[in-house]
């Protein structure tokens, strides 16, 4: 049987990160600026899902 | 012609050579066309990326149940979340040719092709499919080979939604690589600062 757990704490994070990662990667060809960007998408993708996330919490909370 | 930071060509795109070759590798295997290329570090970031995103996804896709039914022990396996169904003759809405109607009824499979070798096998699995096959294909047995039916209910039903988050992994894996493939073929969407051509704009 599947192990049941906490998607957002193992694969939410590691998705992001890899995708952060390789479309930054695909922009630039130096490591800060590669890096750089990363953490800035990264950032971007995890506020974007924590915004959904903490709307789907309101709307359970209030049905 | 002069280039000052007025003229438009101080600000035009440099020409960008195309490298197929390069582009051709990282299709195969992610990251190889920047390694041919001696971008090696960027390479290897590529490869470690996408390949642990394609087969964390392949591992979150797979799963194996026990069921009783009365005396008797079913076990159900579901070995991957890539493979493409043959399932022209069930759905086939716009009258498509075969492969078109079964990337239409899966069309992750789409996504997950650009992931290049490690999707070979769902392709091979495809076109020697054999339901009667129980022990799975002669070369590859269940690797990326189409579960049955209840199979795929079995393990649905009894995991999580593990499985739905899995062909998302598989399936963002692939179109990554698609980005990959272009970055070897044209290079980085910003070229690498160049301290001559810095001066010769300004």
């Amino acid at each position: 049987m599947l192990p049941a757990h906490n998607i957002y704490f193992v694969e939410l994070p590691l998705l992001i990160v890899l995708i952060s990662l390789v479309y930054s990667a695909t922009r630039f060809d130096e490591w800060v600026p590669i890096l750089r960007e990363a953490l800035r998408w990264g950032l971007r993708l995890f506020a974007f899902l924590d915004a959904i996330g903490f709307a789907l919490y309101v709307l359970d909370r209030i049905t | 012609m002069s280039s000052t930071a007025s003229s438009p060509q101080a600000w035009s795109l440099p020409d960008r050579l195309s490298d197929p070759t390069a582009a051709l590798l990282s299709y195969l295997i992610p990251g190889l066309g920047q390694v041919y290329q001696g971008r090696i570090g960027k390479g290897v970031l590529f490869f470690v990326c996408i390949y642990t995103l394609f087969f964390v996804g392949v591992y979150l896709g797979s799963g194996t149940v026990h069921l009783k039914h009365g005396e008797d022990d079913e076990t159900y396996s579901v070995s991957s979340n890539v493979y493409l169904p043959d399932t022209a003759e069930q759905n086939n809405p716009f009258n498509l040719p075969r492969l078109a109607a079964n990337l239409y009824n899966r069309p992750q499979f789409a996504g997950q092709f650009w992931v290049g070798i490690a999707a070979w096998p769902a392709v091979w699995q495809y076109v020697n499919y054999d339901r009667r096959q129980e022990n799975g294909d002669p070369v590859l047995g269940h690797f990326e080979r189409t579960p049955s039916e209840a199979a795929l209910n079995a393990v649905h039903t009894s995991g999580d939604k593990l499985l739905e988050l899995a062909w998302v992994f598989t399936v963002i894996a692939g179109v990554l690589n698609v980005m990959v493939i272009y970055d070897a073929l044209a290079g980085p969407a910003f070229l690498p600062s160049n301290a001559e051509d810095d001066k010769l704009a300004r």
